[in-house]
This record gives structure tokens, sequence and C-alpha cells, in this order.
């Protein structure tokens, strides 16, 4: 007999998903036990700690139409590097040193390099990577080399359901995708409940079906009786959308959902204004405002819901809200003269998330702690960072508070940036699969953990 | 009759003999003095000097340029892909017993449409054929994984004799699979030296230098050609189906156009009027695009100037440049 789905109100829904509107809300990213947050510690290394460099390899788009979230992602690492290694690095001896590869340079080239790195110039962790079809080619490589990582992005959420399922030196930053799909979804429901035709575009590679599925999925549930008219699947790093615009158009539909993000995302809206086609229907994107700011001209509309991959962006936590995020801000601005957005983040936090971890273990043990110690300290870590909280999960993937606005264009920036006053935050547990939920190919055949998990527990709304 | 090791094959495969065997023996001891990394890219030089081998029978000996070669590497890769997934036992010999009869049927059967035509002709068709299977593995995304490839894992070699897992498992698999690779590679060479230098070749070269001729002296060009073709698409493919483990993915990337522009590359590099130019080409590439894309983010920049200098200052590649250089000191001495 099949069980029939519970259903309540839409409301009722949205409350328990526990989403704000205003971006009031600084919620724990699913903190378990109590805080395990750290104040930045200033006590002296114990033991003997090595002055050796530590070497790190940062991979990320450096050329191409990736590049727009790649150069924010070794803005954001350089400048977490010089700001630990003024203080004389790591434990206050190891400076950070950096050497970077292209992730543009193909699949299979990142293979090679993460290898390189690790043989050849003998790296002692691996960060970066933004392509979701990068990091299940170099997570196994990784782990394969014995590489402690952290990943900056390359949310996939087939890194850890099935390219890596028991990870023991990769870890994540990101939120994991699927929320991003879902966190869109929720951003229609709550805004635009009335939508019934919808039209997507999305890169055609793991991380556009990923988003396509999730959103869908999620929406089913909390707006029932939508269809889906049109699908367009750009190939990655097109720049001539015009074919996909105009059958769009044709299609006539209420919402058009996005995820083609970067340079593409650029061109796209450049061309879809042209066409008139943000005056015709309403547009929700996961990854809209991804780019760094400024990529973003004055010409972007305004009301587009405008997603940062559900992770950051540069004016929330606002104000003197949260000092963490202002000196963040200002201080990045100093450097690069430009505003961060989600990748400076990860990159910046990747590498003060490894500082914390390195810290405690030495405390524990004394002396330069061993992979295996940083590991242990890395897992079920939790810190402040300039996006709120990070929650470190035991499984190696990261939680920090999902997050999506509104494009407005305020008078002080120099491109559309986000409305203050209809911020949407959501708790990030609430919007994934917990921990421990069975990976596909164990007690399920979905395609992700988050997939099985949002149609055996989520009711569908009514009214 | 007995052979005469007087006649000119002969003597040319004493040659070939006496040539390589100071270089395979500093291959074969070569992982006692580098390091893992190096062997690895050596083994990837060996396999793209496998497959611009193959290309070479196509472009140096029956002069036919093909664009499309990504398309038999890429077949022997995800022959192995699908193989893995579907079929089970994770045996690299295996892989080469189905692999093998796979790409040697796509390339009869695509080589069978592409010689009917000759020059530009006959590249855009090749092009065109691999771009068709480019954009089918690109686009059957929940067969192929689109442009997230497929994995594959580790095989164990020599019918399960050889198996790695353990802490040093991926050290301890690229050495072995190193000398795996350059017994293979050692073959390929033997093979496609008897190959050109047979009847059969030397009748690939007059088609080459004369079609007209050729065919008033009784040759099937078109059918010296689909064979030709069979030949070396089953090189290529070979490669690919030795490249896969080693890369332990396969995407979409290597079916790409580009990809075929590597291998002619890598023929163009180390001279595609040599037997052994398209060998050190294939090694030198390898190692220059590796080098490249770690030294500098402008490295596509690169590659371009290294390709139009070669073109203006060393038409006859790397080998063929030092053969002149030899045979001018030669020269001078006297």
């Amino acid at each position: 007999m099949e069980k029939t789905t519970p259903s309540v109100n839409r409301r009722a829904f949205l409350n328990t998903l526990g989403v704000t509107v205003g971006g009031t809300g600084l919620i724990g990213a699913g903190l378990v036990g109590g805080s395990q947050l750290l104040k930045a510690a200033q006590d002296p290394a114990k033991g003997r700690v090595p002055d050796t460099p530590f070497k790190t390899g940062h991979m990320t788009f450096l050329t191409g139409a990736g590049a727009v979230l790649g150069e924010p992602s070794i803005k954001g690492h350089t400048m977490a590097a010089e700001e630990i290694n003024a203080q004389g690095g790591l434990l206050g001896k190891r400076k950070i040193e950096t050497i970077t590869a292209d992730e543009a340079a193909g699949t299979d080239a990142c293979v090679k390099e993460v290898r390189r790195m690790k043989l050849d110039a003998k790296i002692d962790m691996f960060t970066g990577v933004i392509s979701s079809g990068t990091s299940p080619a170099v997570g196994p490589v990784a782990e394969e080399l014995g590489l402690l990582t952290i990943l900056t992005d390359g949310c996939t959420d087939f890194l850890f359901d099935k390219a890596i399922p028991n990870p023991k030196y990769v870890f994540r930053i990101t939120n994991i995708q699927s929320s991003d799909g879902i966190t869109a979804a929720i951003g229609v429901a709550q805004t635009w409940p009335h939508v019934r035709k919808i039209a997507h575009i999305h890169p055609d590679y793991a991380y556009g079906r990923n988003a396509y599925e999730h959103f869908t999925l999620a929406l089913e549930r909390l707006v029932p009786g939508t269809e889906i008219v049109s699908e367009s699947w750009p190939k990655l790093f097109t720049t001539d959308f015009t074919a996909h615009i105009t059958k769009i158009m044709s299609a006539q539909p209420d919402l058009l959902v996005a995820s083609v993000w970067g340079g593409d995302y650029v061109a796209f809206y450049k061309q879809a204004l042209r066409y008139g086609l943000f005056d015709k229907m309403k547009v929700a994107s996961t990854i809209a405002f991804g780019v760094a700011p400024h990529a973003i001209g004055k010409d972007h509309p305004e009301g587009v819901l405008a997603g940062v991959h559900s992770n950051y962006y540069f004016t929330y936590p606002g104000g003197d809200r949260w000092p963490l995020n202002k000196s963040f801000v200002q201080r990045y601005f100093k450097r690069w003269n430009e505003y961060p957005n989600f990748q400076s983040e990860g990159a910046y936090m990747a590498l003060y998330l490894l500082k914390s971890a390195i810290e405690r273990a030495n405390k524990l043990t004394g002396g330069w702690p061993e992979d295996e110690a940083i590991i242990s300290q890395l897992e079920g870590i939790g810190i402040d960072a300039p996006s709120g909280y990070l929650y470190m999960r035991p499984d190696h993937q990261a939680y920090k508070d999902a997050v999506t606005g509104f494009s407005k264009n305020l008078p002080g920036y120099e491109f559309a940036s986000w409305d203050p006053a209809r911020i949407i935050t959501i708790p990030i547990r609430n919007i994934t699969a917990p921990l421990g939920w069975p990976k596909p190919g164990t007690t399920h055949n979905e395609s992700t953990a988050a997939a099985n998990w949002i149609k055996t527990t989520w009711p569908k709304v009514v009214g | 009759m007995k052979p005469d090791p007087n006649t000119p094959r002969n003597r040319s495969l004493l040659r070939l003999a006496a040539a390589m065997a100071p270089i395979l023996l500093l291959l074969i001891l070569l992982p006692t003095f580098v390091e893992t990394y190096q062997i690895q890219l050596v083994t990837y030089g060996l396999i793209a000097a496998i497959a611009a081998l193959g290309f070479n029978l196509l472009l140096g000996y029956t002069g036919l340029l093909s664009f499309g070669h990504s398309a038999y590497f890429g077949i022997g890769a995800y022959t192995v892909a699908f193989v893995v997934q579907h079929l089970g036992p994770h045996s690299m010999e295996f892989y080469i017993l189905i692999g093998i009869p796979v790409v040697a049927i796509v390339s009869a059967l695509f080589g069978y449409i592409c010689v009917r035509h000759t020059r530009i002709f006959f590249g855009i068709l090749t092009l065109a054929i691999s771009q068709v299977v480019y954009s089918l593995v690109l686009k059957l995304y929940w067969v192929t994984g689109g442009s997230d490839g497929l994995r594959v894992p580790r095989p164990a070699l020599l019918l399960g004799l050889l198996n790695f897992s353990g802490p040093r498992a991926f050290q301890q698999f690229i050495t072995s699979y190193y000398y795996y690779v350059l017994a293979i590679f050692v073959v390929c060479v033997v093979l496609m030296w008897v190959v050109v230098h047979s009847p059969f070749g030397k009748a690939l070269q007059a088609i080459r230098d004369n079609e007209v001729r050729a065919r008033f002296l009784g040759l099937s060009i078109r059918r010296f050609r689909w064979i030709s073709f069979l030949v070396s698409g089953t090189f290529t493919g070979l490669a690919g189906i030795l490249w896969v483990p080693l890369n332990g993915l396969t995407t979409p990337d290597v079916l790409y156009w580009t990809f075929s522009g590597e291998i002619v590359f890598s023929a163009l590099l180390g001279g595609f009027r040599n037997f052994t130019g398209p060998i050190v080409g294939g090694i030198v590439f390898t190692y220059l695009k590796t080098y490249a894309v770690a030294t500098t983010e402008y490295w596509q920049l690169l590659l371009g100037v290294v390709l139009v200098t070669l073109v203006l200052v060393l038409p006859t590649g790397i080998v063929g440049g030092l053969s002149m250089l030899g045979l001018r000191l030669s020269k001078g001495r006297s």
C-alpha cells in the first residue's frame, strides 16, 4: 500500500523550515551539542614547530568564463594567507606558500595537476576548485594520494554521495549543491506562490542537472500544480544564449529558473535584456550573484531572485550586527579594491579553518600536528565566519545557513546588489539530508541522498 | 628458403633494435632514479606516443590528415569505463580484450565512410564524425555521465596477479603500470615498424606519393586506405584503453576536436615524416602541456607559440630537425 503524503498549509510549512525574510535572522548552522566556536587563539604554540613553509596548492579558474568566480577565490585565499603570515604563519612559525593551477585546463588536466602538486611540488594541503565537474574528479585523487584537502566549492552532492562516500582527507566548505536548488524553490514559494508554467535554463553538466532536479522536487511540494513548459541545457561556458532565450520566450512561462553561472550568467542576462525577457516573466536563479559583485552591471533588472549558491553575499549579515563580516569586507576592499563574493569568503575561511584545527591539535599534543590530528580536529569544528556560523559536519561537509536575495539597484554600489529588506535565510539543516542519511546505491537509488530525503520526509502543501 | 639477413627490411629491423636497445634500457631503469610523479608522466607520454604512432600511419605513410582521432582514443577509454560499470572484472587484460575489437570495429566503420574522400574532405569528415561521437557522449547524461565522465578504478594487472590496495597502493600501481605500458608500447612500435616496412606499408607510401601511378600499378587504393585507417584507429584506441586506468576517469574532453588537435600537434612536434617522430612528439607534448599548465595561466598562448614556431622553423619536427643537424655536422667534419 502506498503511503499517503501528509499535507500542510504552505505558510506553516515555510515556518517549520525556519525561513526568515528581511535578513534579520542569524541562525546557528546546525550546531549540535553546544557551541564549539573558537576565539582566535592568542596563546603561543606548544612544543617544537618547524619553520619550513606550509605549502598549499590552490586550484581555480584563472582563465576563461569561469574566472569571474576563480579570481575572487584566489584573492580570498591570498588575503587569508597574508593575514596569517603577518602573524608569523601557522602556529606562529610556518608561513603559508601557495602554488596555483588553472582549472580551465580541463577535468583530465586537473587530475594530473593535483598529482603534480602533491608528488612533484610537495604541497601540504590542497584547496580551491570551482566546478562540480572537477571536484568528483580530483576528490578521489586526493584521497588516493593522502592529500589533506579543503574544497572551497565544487559543491556537487555526488562527491560525498558516490565519488568518495567515506572521505578521510577531503573536506568541503561550501554548502552542498542540493540545498542550492531547494533554496531557490523556497524563495519562489515564499514570493511567487502563484506561478504555474515554469521554464528552465541550466548548464549541461552536474551542477545544472542537480539544480534542476532539487528545485523541481522541492517546488512540487511547496507549490503543487506547476508544469515545466521548456527546458534548455546550454553547454557550460557558452557565450551565445539567443537561441535559448527565444525558445524560453516562445513557451511563455510565468517563471524562469536558471543556474547558469559566472561569465555565462553575465552573458545570459545581457542578451535576455535585449529581448525583454525579464519583463515577460519572473526569474529565479540559484547563483546569478555568485560572480564577483562588480561583474554584474547596473543594467541588471531588479526583483530577480539572485542566488549566491546559497552561501554568502557581502552585504549580509549587514551593518554592525556581525562585525566579522563588516571588517572582512572592508579589509578585502582595501586589499583588492573590489567586494568579495562567496568564493572569496570560502577560500578565505578554508585557511582559517585549517589554522584553527592546527592550533587545537597543537594545544593537545604540542609540536606540529600530524595530518591525522588535523583531520580529527576539522571533523565537527565550529567557527565564526564572515557569512555567519560555520560548522564542519563529521562527514566532512560544511554547514552554513542558506541565503538568497532579490536584485536591486542601490545608490551605494556601482553594480546591482541585494535588496536589504528582502534577504531570505534558511537554517541549512532544514534543507539538507541529515548526517548519516542513506547514500544512493544503499537503501535507495535516487540521484542524491537529499532527493531521497525530500521524497520520504517532506509533506505536500495545500492552498 | 632461408631469410637473408642482408635484405633491406631485415637490416632496417636490426637498425631499429640497435637504436632502441639503449633507450629501452634507460626506460627500464627509469623507476630506480626518478620519483612516482615522473614515472606517471612518462607513462602518459608513452600512451600519447602510441596514439600518435597510430595516427601517423595515416598522415605520414598514407598521406591522409585525420582531424578526428580523438574518437578512437575516446571510444577506447569509454569502452573500458562501460566494461567497469556493467561487466565487473577489474582486470586490465579483460579491458584490452574487449576494448581492441570495439575500437577496431568502430575504426573500420568510420574508416569505410571517410576513405571515400581525400585531402580536406577527408579531414572534415573525420572531424565531423568525431564531433558526433563527442556530442552523443556529452548529451547522453544518464549513460555516459555527461561532462562528469565515468570513473575507472585501478584494475588488477596480469590476470589478477598484481593487485593494488593499502596505503601506498597508488605509488605501487604507477610503477607496475609503467612497466605494463612500456611492454605494450614496445610491442606497438615493433608491430608498426613491421607494418610500414611490409609490402603493404610500401603500397601505402606509393599511394601517398602518387595516387594515379599507384592505381596504374593495380593497387586497390580505397581498400589500402581503409585498412590503414583501421590499423591507425585501433592503435589510437589502444592508447585510450591504456590511458583510462592511469587517469582514473574519462570525460568527453578526450573526444573533443581539440584532443584530435593535440594528437596532430604531437605528430608535427616530433616530425611526421619520420617513424620515430610521433613517438618523440607524444612524449614531448605530454611534458610540454603539463609544465605549460603548471607554470603559466597563459599556457594556451605558450602552446600556440610553440606550434607556430615549429611550423615556421622546424617543419620536419624535432626528429627531422635533429637528423638534419646530425647530417650537417657530419658533412662539416668530412
